[in-house]
């Protein structure tokens, strides 16, 4: 039992019955730390900014209407994103969040973290600002959730000297938001993944370090995502939920281990399972030999992922390019669609780089407020997007290559 | 000589209406009639110089002056 007291929340209290992971629970458990650090003589700047959420959640609940204002200030000295402006109306009935900035922070590629890092952010944050997170944002960003405006640039300080402060083997950088470049991020990768066909890491850091003055300083008609998938599993959604999404994929023929793949039978059916699974019929097994129509894969990585120690990616490995995808929470989701079929790994970023400043030249050219480079294409034909990235019209392109990107081929089956 | 002076001029324009309201860049090049990439350089001159700032409505970045962004902030902060 903790002697902190915390507001009355019985609304807030039903969120926490469920046998899911709960946010007012950890948002308890964040007043009942900042209270006891406090007490323990820590420097915080903003006490009781958890015990204020929960009362402004509280009311929310009861009155059916948000309290917050959104927008305002968004930087900090030489930056114009990565601060999103949040103020609460209730300035007289809970200060403690009156000013409730949220800060964005880039996280590093695939995010690999020492867990010094990730103390070391929390420390500072537990100084300049609530002492609440959130790992991750949609974009992949580090959220931190509420502090002052007269808190932002100390806590920006902060985390560009947070190895030098706070002992963590890096600094950290605010990341993207507003009509920039946003986070560029990417898949674990080769790290940890043996489908990779590319280095996904390797590709969001060198953009996220070329394209700084882009992520830094918006200056278009509105965000711009790019996200780095290793292989068609796209494990970070990049078709879906980036307007430039490069997504790894081979240009030879499915490797396959024959005497794996009877291995495998001994624990599952391989007819039923993968062949019969296959959405293009591109299989066929004896019982003794594997076959895979290589002409008619459409990569959907099903029998790769029933049998990755039998079947893996081609050697001649490199990325599909797409363009123009977006998934805003209310309306006008749009998947990506191919822009460039395949380029070899080795050229990977330089052309990518090569496309993009392509693509923002003629968005930022041709494209309304609030338009994104998706609907710019609509707008203007694919005829004369081809023309801007320099390439010709191909079969491959083809619009919406998957109508659902997350098929789950059990359901199918049922 | 002339563009240095032409520039400096286009600048302080550029000043005056940041002063009125947040502008978008692309907007404020139409009504400036200048080139955004130009006009793009001219306010990251400004912002460098700390003349100008960045103001979001929450989701789309604008431009404004330094002191109509202080002005605004403490409106939306109800100061």
């Amino acid at each position: 039992m903790t002697d902190v007291e915390l507001p009355e929340t019985p609304l807030l209290d039903e969120l926490e019955k469920g046998p899911w992971p709960s946010f007012v629970k950890e948002i308890k458990r964040a007043a009942i730390e900042q209270e006891k650090a406090m007490k323990a003589g820590k420097k915080i700047k903003l006490p009781g900014a958890a015990k204020g959420l929960l009362k402004v959640l509280e009311l929310a609940y009861k009155e059916k209407r948000t309290h917050w204002k959104h927008g305002g200030i968004v930087a900090v000295v030489g930056y114009g994103g990565g601060v999103i402006g949040r103020y609460c109306d209730l300035e007289d009935k809970v200060p403690e969040v009156w000013h409730f900035h949220t800060m964005r922070i880039n996280m590093p590629s695939g995010w690999f973290y020492q867990t010094k890092a990730l103390r070391a952010i929390c420390d500072a944050w537990e100084k300049w600002g609530s002492g609440l997170t959130n790992f991750h944002g949609s974009t992949g960003d580090i959220i931190l959730l509420g502090t002052r405006t007269e808190y932002l640039q100390p806590m920006a300080n902060a985390l560009a000297y947070l190895d030098k402060l706070y002992g963590s083997p890096a600094p950290f950088d605010i990341g993207g938001s507003g009509s920039d470049l946003r986070t560029p991020s990417a898949c674990m990768g080769p790290a940890l993944c043996e489908f990779a066909c590319y280095d996904t890491l390797k590709a969001c850091y060198e953009f996220t370090m070329r394209y700084q003055n882009e992520l830094h300083r918006p200056m278009w008609p509105y965000k711009f995502k790019i996200k780095c998938s290793g292989c068609p599993n796209d494990c970070v959604a990049a078709k879906a939920r980036s307007d430039f999404a490069i997504i790894g994929t081979w240009k030879d023929e499915i490797q396959i281990d024959q005497e794996a793949v009877k291995e495998y039978a001994k624990v599952i059916d391989i007819e039923k399972q993968v062949v019969k699974k296959c959405p293009t019929g591109a299989m066929s097994w004896d019982g003794k030999e594997l076959k895979i129509d290589n002409r008619e894969c459409i990569r959907c990585m099903h029998c790769i992922n029933v049998m990755p120690k039998a079947l893996k990616p081609g050697k001649e490995r490199g990325a599909t390019i797409l363009i123009g995808g977006k998934a805003p929470f209310v309306d006008g989701a749009i998947i990506g669609w191919v822009a460039i079929p395949f380029i070899p790994e080795n050229e990977l970023i330089e052309k990518c780089c090569e496309v993009l400043e392509a693509i923002w030249e003629w968005w930022d050219e041709e494209g309304k407020f609030r338009e994104r480079v998706g609907e710019l294409i609509w707008r203007k034909g694919m005829d004369e997007f081809l023309k801007v990235i320099n390439q010709k019209a191909d079969v491959r392109m083809v619009y919406a290559p998957r109508n659902n990107p997350f098929i789950f081929w059990r359901e199918l089956n049922q | 000589m002339t563009e240095e002076v032409n520039k400096e001029e286009l600048k302080q324009k550029v000043l005056e209406y940041l002063a009125k309201k947040p502008w978008q860049v692309r907007d404020l090049a139409k009504v400036l009639r200048v080139k955004k990439r130009e006009l793009d350089k001219i306010v990251q001159e400004l912002i460098n110089e700390g003349k100008a700032a960045y103001w979001s409505s929450g989701s789309t970045t604008y431009v404004t002056t330094k002191d109509k962004l202080e002005e605004m902030e403490k409106k939306r902060s109800g100061t």
